[in-house]
């Protein structure tokens, strides 16, 4: 490989599949009152989740210092002069902003180009995957980050949730926020769009909600990458890769968990699919 | 009067970590007012977490100098900030430390002119510079220490209280810069917590050290009136009076105090703020009585009495922009209070009331249509009866109307859930009306006279159920009916069953039939709803 890519913890990329792939991942912190924990480092997702249900406080979220970034690139840095960074949505996060001024502030000298994937979960982790796959085929940085801008557009993401709260206390709600406040109990699906949370549906039951995410993925017409994610439910998403198997080899369908501080914002229950295709 | 005309890094590094003491007792204020860039409630812990980085390096740092100081602390701000404004800050500290470059000492004039290199470095730092945010307030600040500076003297405490001053004024007015916060209500997060900090250095200068203490960063106000979201108002209700605001200013002014006078004077009361200022907000049917009961708290300032039926055509607009799709407005026909609240919250951009005993006319739909923002408007009747009036407005208006002849309520929600915000209004009209055929309607009611029916003797005030319009059931208890009526359904392959419940029914019977399906039916997902329509006792939806 020609040049490094990093990416943030967002992304959700597996553990395993960042290692094989070369991919250094910057962990977000989340925050339980005066503790705060690296993504997936000080804490993994169950670690997580049975602390959500346990804490009297909620968690809130940070950025990574910006000293983290500009470390991690100037140790990447020591190996190579081009550096790929993918963030998550510089609409949902400051991550991406951090990433850029950590490029001012690095020691060393390296070309570093710091990508905006519009997307997080696994709409970013695909996105970090495809570019880490491509750039092992020995695609040089501009190739990739063209093929990067290239799949922004082709990949989507579609969650199922139980409730909004954790998505409307971060601030994070977007558009979705029409769907708040409802009488009757819903199960809303919604997606990125242009880099913001959309809401796309709103289903009555939990089974339609993920017949929904099923009918969606189903709906494209070429699927080069595909995802299946769960927060708690690891019994529903492994029912879903099964229906979706007929479509998309099932050992190629990434499995990942929710994040913790992807948690933090979307809660318990969260199901999601993210396909990296084309619709017709 | 006291003085204070030089610092050694000593001074410096205690008086910042007296600063971020200040911070910290507001962090979680802050975090509340954060909405820009990103809506994400951390701004106050990300410039607290800054800060404590910004200390801990300072505290490493040799004791004399003032340059030394400010090295360390702009190169811990730098490795440890965080967010947009944490690393705002981190670029402030090192303007800081490049205008006291090789200083051993720090005097006034060196601290106007260390200021000013914090702005521009602050400045300097962002590609694209929004004003109305923390770099409006350092600009502000700087150049106030400036003008105090060159004004004569040099002393440390008027140069920093020429500083605060003025990064208070920025702060409130941040909402007349950046939109956002005017629409959201707040003043600028990072302008704030800016603000405290150079307010906690102040203290310290000062000597305030009980101050520091024992009391808390004042929240700023903003200086701008800011616009108050109305709660929703359907079209044809009778609105709560007037629309009375204003700021309330005097000593020891309790919130909770303030709050328990006013709540009997009418609806929607707000009261924030601390002991020396307080927002009201209120809609009550006597603004004068409310402003007579808060002269004898404090002085009046900002009042703001507004007609509310002057306001519904604002609401109209606003509820249309709750929808996500701006160019499509959808117009409800329902009654019972309870009912109207479900299709608020599903996000309706009109109601109009309406249904078995009140038909609205096709004048009524049109004005409503006409009402609308939107070009494009979708009408629900919920009525078999009201169908052919909805019918009738596409002919009376230039708009393009389009009517989903939805029969019954759960046929309405139906249709509304279908709804889809990425669809055009072809695709989504086809929706809706596919929808449909994925529920079932039972409505009960009594008969209001003896009658023969579906070839059925009807006794009046009997029972009677009908499925999907059909009558299907007669008999003495509507509970009785309602379950003979669910019986005709295969339950096996329904996911969802609603009950709504009427004006007239006991909450704890509607209770208790909803009970008794789930134990039947334990894979249903049964929800037990007031309706508060009249006529029907129940209405109850199946998918």
């Amino acid at each position: 490989m020609t040049f490094k890519i990093i990416a943030d913890s967002l992304g959700d990329v597996p553990p395993e599949v960042a290692k094989e792939l070369g991919i250094t991942i910057i962990p977000v912190h989340v925050i339980f009152g005066a503790e705060s924990f690296r993504d997936g480092i000080d804490l993994t997702s169950e670690q997580f989740y049975d602390k959500l249900t346990r804490e009297k406080t909620l968690p809130t979220t940070s950025v990574p210092p910006l000293g983290t970034f500009v470390d991690a690139f100037d140790k990447l840095a020591e190996e190579t002069d081009q550096i790929l960074a993918i963030t998550v949505s510089s609409k949902l996060s400051a991550t991406h902003e951090t990433a850029a001024q950590a490029v001012e502030l690095m020691k060393r000298k390296c070309r570093v180009e710091v990508v905006d994937s519009l997307g997080a979960g696994m709409a970013e982790g695909l996105l970090v995957i495809t570019a880490a796959k491509a750039a092992q085929a020995g695609a040089g940085l501009d190739e990739v980050i063209k093929l990067t801008q290239r799949n922004i557009t082709r990949t989507e993401i579609r969650m199922a949730f139980d409730t909004l709260e954790y998505l409307k206390r971060g601030g994070r709600i977007g558009r979705a926020q029409a769907l708040l406040g409802s009488v009757l109990k819903l199960n809303p699906i919604l997606g990125i769009k242009d880099g913001e949370v959309h809401p796309f549906a709103r289903e009555r039951s939990r089974a339609k909600a993920i017949d929904y995410l099923y009918n969606f993925a189903m709906s494209f017409a070429n699927i080069e990458e595909l995802a299946v994610e769960d927060a708690t439910t690891p019994d529903e998403a492994d029912m879903l890769v099964e229906r979706l198997s007929s479509r998309f080899p099932r050992e190629r369908i990434y499995r990942p968990k929710v994040s913790p501080v992807l948690g933090a914002h979307v809660g318990p229950h969260v199901l999601s699919v993210a396909v990296l295709g084309d619709r017709k | 009067m006291k003085r204070v005309d030089s610092l050694i890094g000593q001074n410096l590094r205690e008086m910042f970590a007296a600063a971020t003491a200040w911070l910290e007792k507001s962090a979680s204020d802050i975090d509340a007012l954060n909405v820009f860039p990103v809506p994400d409630g951390d701004t106050g812990t990300n410039m607290l977490l800054t800060m404590r980085s910004t200390m801990e390096e300072a505290y490493r740092a040799p004791d004399r100098s003032v340059a030394a100081v400010a090295q360390a602390m702009a190169k811990g701000a730098l490795m440890g900030a965080r967010g947009n404004s944490g690393v705002i800050l981190s670029q402030i500290w090192r303007g800081l430390a490049q205008g006291l470059a090789e200083k051993e000492a720090l005097t006034g004039s060196d601290l106007a002119g260390a200021l000013k290199q914090s702005s521009t470095m602050a400045y300097n730092g962002l590609s694209n510079p929004v004003e109305g945010t923390i770099l409006t307030v350092i600009r502000e600040a700087a150049s106030a220490a400036q003008t105090q500076a060159s004004s004569g003297g040099n002393d440390l405490i008027s140069i920093m209280e020429a500083a605060v001053d003025a990064a208070s004024e920025a702060v409130a007015n941040t909402p007349s810069l950046l939109p956002v916060l005017k629409e959201a209500g707040v003043v600028d997060a990072g302008g704030q917590g800016l603000y405290t900090i150079l307010e906690g250095t102040l203290h310290y200068l000062k000597g305030e050290a009980e101050q520091l203490q024992l009391r808390k960063p004042l929240m700023i106000v903003s200086s701008v009136p800011l616009p108050v979201r109305l709660p929703q108002m359907a079209m044809g209700e009778v609105p709560y009076g007037y629309c009375t605001e204003f700021m309330l200013k005097g000593h020891e002014l309790g919130s909770d105090k303030i709050r328990r006078k006013l709540e009997k004077k009418g609806q929607s009361l707000i009261v924030v703020g601390d002991e020396s200022t307080v927002r009201i907000h209120i809609h009550t049917l006597a603004p004068g009585d409310v402003i007579h009961q808060a002269t004898s708290l404090g002085t009046i300032h900002q009042v703001s009495i507004r007609n509310m039926d002057e306001q519904l055509q604002d609401f109209v607009e606003m509820q249309t922009e709750r929808m996500p799709e701006v160019d499509m407005a959808i117009i409800v026909v329902v009654s019972g209070d309870g009912l109207t609240e479900v299709f608020k919250s599903l996000g309706v951009t009109v109601i109009v009331p309406g249904g078995q005993t009140m038909n609205p006319s096709t004048k009524d739909l049109l004005q409503a249509a006409e009402a609308v923002a939107s070009d494009k408007v979708i009408i629900l009747p919920n009525n078999k009866n009201i169908v052919p009036a909805a019918e009738q407005v596409q002919s009376l208006t230039a708009k393009k109307i389009e009517v989903v002849p939805t029969t019954t309520i759960p046929q309405g929600v139906a249709a509304l859930l279908a709804f889809d915000y990425e669809a055009d209004f072809g695709t989504n009209i086809e929706l809706m009306k596919k929808s449909k055929s994925a529920v079932a309607t039972i409505e009960i009611t009594r008969a209001i006279r003896s009658t023969q029916l579906g070839g059925q003797n009807i006794k009046k005030k009997q029972a009677i159920g009908f499925l999907d319009g059909d009558l299907v059931a007669v008999g003495d208890s509507t509970t009785d009916v309602l379950n003979e009526v669910l019986a005709r359904l295969a339950l096996t392959k329904a996911e969802v069953i609603t009950i709504y419940y009427g004006a007239d029914t006991e909450p704890t019977e509607a209770e208790q039939v909803g009970l008794s399906i789930r134990e039947q039916h334990p894979h249903l997902q049964v929800e037990v709803i007031r309706g508060g329509q009249s006529h029907y006792n129940y209405i109850v939806s199946v998918e």
